[in-house]
């Protein structure tokens, strides 16, 4: 350990069946040293980790720990050796509490006494708050992990990684769901663990997260290593050339301002806990966000809207034409796509193929002969040309979605509801977990499809995004509706403003 | 791919059955006519009926465990009135209608009180055993006209058992219901926030499976010529979600299929009928049918790591 921690890969190969995940891959890191992953989605990183972590036997190559061969054969041996993975789907037993959870791999040292099966509760608080504190966030560590947001979730998970002492952390995506004050402590943590002789591994999308915390990057394509560097050498231009292979195209959308009139409108709605009394309109093509910090109730405001969670007062009115009608949820959901905030959750159907997916919400158009039959090839056509728009690269419409790569799911997740050719679409962190060159493409085709007369309502964490987006944005706090920002007082000082300070 | 393994597996348990009348009709005498076939086929007819009915409500994610006490309450109460009345067809049509309702209650505890279907099928199977047991004070039901014997018979049976399977087998792959169903036993979550009807569907799983228990009562009555309590015999249910089981439908929901219900119901007969001429006592047919459910339940985990993990 004097000598400090170093980790070498030399030359991992993995194929699974018709994919190369990694083409000879080589990489070295030492202690002290933070380095940042990046690549598109399907480039290899999760293969990479899943094989650190002991998820994934590679085919061949080696890794080495302070200079010795190692074989991470399960991810016990992995945790054994000091890995610790931080992965970026939420992993946690939701009817546990927050320190169960925390210390679930090693129950048995929380022993009141040595032979029985009690558990010293207090001792294990005690610790599960000195980490939380660590983070900078303070959940009940009682309480369940069903009833956290899926930030704080996230931040249970990377207590988690601490408890178990890793010296190579694994962080893949840690940031998605994280809201900004909690991302900052997260880098803060990172920044305090990197004098203490480990060595982290940082996935992300997000450029921005790299230049700021990362000491290194190595840029992943196609299972290789496309290209590496210290931060201060390398440009932003230059990480997006070796991600994609070529410039990124910068087209930006001719976008037509949105019409007067109105598609919907909500009036004094109270749920059961939040929304309180938010009222709000949208125009037909418009661009509207929603912008709030997690827990702040803005899912619930448009979980209220759909009738998926309890409405116990206020109007919702709906109108093709411009003429608004009182409408009912079940009415209103005959115009709107809905993409939910967690893709396994409630987004999509795991074990089910892309085409079954994409027509699941609009089956009655495939219900076409006169014995009320589905016509199943018209179903794969259409989800042949969804599944086009959004340039998937996956495949065949007949694979299951479960072996597609999380930004291909999150592309499956949008595009089921095109088909349906919604009037509204409800996005709820519409690029989560999604690469570069993706993510333009989605910002692209919302431009595009506003600009033909859809109209959006946009829930994001990212600032930059929701700037980017929106036509005008709506502040939530605590279930109220606290700032309305037209097009020209958009602003991250405005928005920041309207939520901090109130904290 | 899921319909790949479905279609292999029917494959499979063609083979089996095949495998097993072969081995029989060389071994046991006359066993490979005509007539004895035809009677196996009338055998299955009630159970294989049931499978269909609990093939809906498993690939939505339920269960049904009351389906033969439904079946029993069914037949008592209609036989009684056929008896009374001599009128068949509206009696028939009463089978259906009782058995339809009590799955409407089960359907409505499950779907929109949200109560867990074990514990609501149970608790159903425990009250329509009591209604029947009560509605005959434990004796049977006869006096029926011969006619309704008839009519439910032989050939008919089968010939109403095979179309009954292709249209629900339609019904279940091809029609937009049928579809709700899977994406309902694969992610209830997702099926929510996709705007599907959730609770009205998985409501109706009960109906059906209420309607078929009284479809399968028809013909018990019939067979007997008369209805009584006991025809709802608790090993009955193990034999229903074995059949089930082995057919491919998954317990956790989401995949299955009638094919696979029906040859499953086929499947488990024939196991019964080898077991008595081989004169295996009762005792030792529990136990060796409890023995194929855990090998199915097996097969059935084992299908779904492969159909999880598989290339």
């Amino acid at each position: 350990m004097e000598n400090g921690l170093t980790l070498e890969i030399h030359n991992l190969k993995k194929s699974f069946p018709g994919v190369q995940a990694l083409k000879d891959v080589s990489i070295s890191a030492r202690d002290g040293e933070i380095l940042g992953l990046i690549g598109v989605n399907g480039a290899g990183k999760s293969t990479l980790m899943n094989i650190l972590g002991g998820v994934v036997i590679p085919d061949s190559g080696e890794i080495l720990i302070n200079g010795e061969i190692k074989r991470i054969k399960d991810p016990a041996t992995a945790e054994k050796l000091g890995v610790a993975f931080i992965q970026q789907e939420i992993q946690l037993f939701e009817n546990l509490t927050v320190q169960e959870n925390i210390f679930i791999a090693n129950l048995k040292k929380w022993r009141a006494f040595k032979n029985f099966p009690f558990l010293n509760l207090k001792s294990m608080a005690g610790e599960a708050n000195n980490l939380l504190a660590l983070l900078g966030c303070d959940i009940d560590v009682h309480s369940m992990v069903s009833d956290l947001a899926v930030g704080e979730q996230q931040m249970v998970q990377i207590a988690r990684a601490l408890s178990q002492g890793g010296k190579i952390l694994l962080f893949d995506e840690p940031t998605s769901s994280l809201t900004l004050k909690e991302k900052q402590n997260l880098f803060k943590l990172i920044g305090k663990l990197k004098g203490s002789n480990v060595i982290i591994f940082y996935i992300s999308h997000h450029l921005d997260e790299i230049f700021e915390i990362c000491d290194r990057v190595v840029v992943l394509r196609d299972g290789g290593v496309a290209g590496e560097g210290r931060v201060e050498d390398i440009s932003k231009d230059e990480i997006i050339r070796f991600m994609l292979g070529h410039e990124i195209e910068q087209s930006i959308e001719y976008r037509k301002q949105p019409h007067q009139k109105k598609v919907l409108e909500v009036r004094n709605l109270c749920g059961e806990r939040y929304p309180k009394d938010v009222s709000f309109s949208l125009a037909k093509g418009e661009v509207l966000g929603i912008w709030g910090l997690l827990g702040s109730g803005r899912t619930e405001l448009v979980r209220t809207i759909l009738g998926l969670d309890k409405k116990k007062s206020g109007e919702v009115l709906f109108g093709e034409n411009g003429e608004l009608q009182s409408i009912n949820p079940q009415n209103l959901y005959k115009h709107i796509g809905y993409l939910t905030e967690g893709r396994h959750f409630d987004g999509l159907f795991l074990n089910m193929p892309i085409w079954q997916n994409i027509t699941s919400v609009f089956l009655k158009k495939f219900v076409t002969n006169k014995f009320k039959l589905l016509n199943e090839r018209e179903e794969k056509q259409a989800a042949k040309h969804s599944i086009s728009q959004v340039n998937v690269s996956a495949v065949s419409e007949n694979m299951l979605v479960r072996k597609l790569s999380g930004g291909n799911q999150q592309k499956i997740a949008i595009s089921k509801w095109f088909i349906k050719k919604p009037k509204i679409l409800f996005l709820d962190e519409p690029t989560k977990g999604v690469d570069v060159g993706a993510k333009a493409e989605i910002q692209n085709l919302i431009f595009k499809m506003a600009s033909e007369g859809v109209s959006f309502i946009i829930i994001s964490s990212e600032i930059e995004e929701i700037m980017g987006l929106s036509d005008r944005i709506i502040v939530i706090h605590q279930g109220e509706l606290v700032n309305e920002l037209g097009t020209m007082q958009i602003s991250k000082e405005n928005l920041m403003k309207s939520v901090i300070g109130r904290n | 791919m899921a319909s790949k393994i479905q279609s292999n597996l029917s494959i499979i348990l063609i083979l089996v059955i095949i495998f097993i009348l072969a081995v029989l009709s060389f071994t046991v005498n006359n066993f490979a006519s005509i007539n004895n076939l035809q009677n196996i086929l009338v055998q299955v007819a009630p159970i294989g009926i049931m499978t269909f009915g609990i093939t809906f409500v498993m690939i939505s994610g339920g269960i049904d465990i009351s389906l033969p006490a439904i079946m029993a309450t069914s037949s008592v109460i209609s036989a009684s009135f056929i008896a009374k009345t001599n009128n068949i067809l509206l009696g028939s049509i009463m089978f259906l209608l009782v058995g339809g309702f009590l799955g409407l209650i089960n359907g409505t505890a499950v779907a929109y009180l949200k109560m867990v279907p074990l514990v609501v099928t149970l608790s159903m199977m425990t009250v329509c055993m009591g209604i029947a047991t009560a509605w005959t004070d434990g004796q049977s039901v006869g006096g029926l006209p011969e006619d309704f014997s008839l009519i439910f018979s032989g050939t008919t049976v089968i010939i109403a058992f095979i179309g009954i399977a292709i249209l629900f087998g339609i019904f279940l792959k091809n029609s937009e219901y049928g579809r709700w169903l899977f994406y309902i036993g694969n992610n209830e979550n997702t099926a929510i926030a996709s705007g599907l009807p959730v609770k009205r569907a998985v409501c109706f799983t009960y109906v059906i499976a209420g309607f078929c228990a009284g479809m399968a009562g028809i013909i018990n009555t019939a067979v007997l010529s008369s209805a009584r309590a006991s025809m709802g015999a608790d090993s009955q249910i193990l034999d229903i979600v074995t059949a089930a089981v082995i057919g491919g439908v998954s317990v956790k929901g989401g995949s299955g299929s009638i094919l696979g219900a029906f040859l499953g119901a086929i499947l488990i007969i024939i196991i019964n009928n080898v077991l008595n001429l081989l004169g295996v006592s009762d005792y030792y047919t529990g136990l060796i049918k409890g023995l194929i459910i855990i090998l199915a339940m097996g097969i059935d985990a084992a299908r779904t790591r492969l159909f999880h993990f598989e290339s």
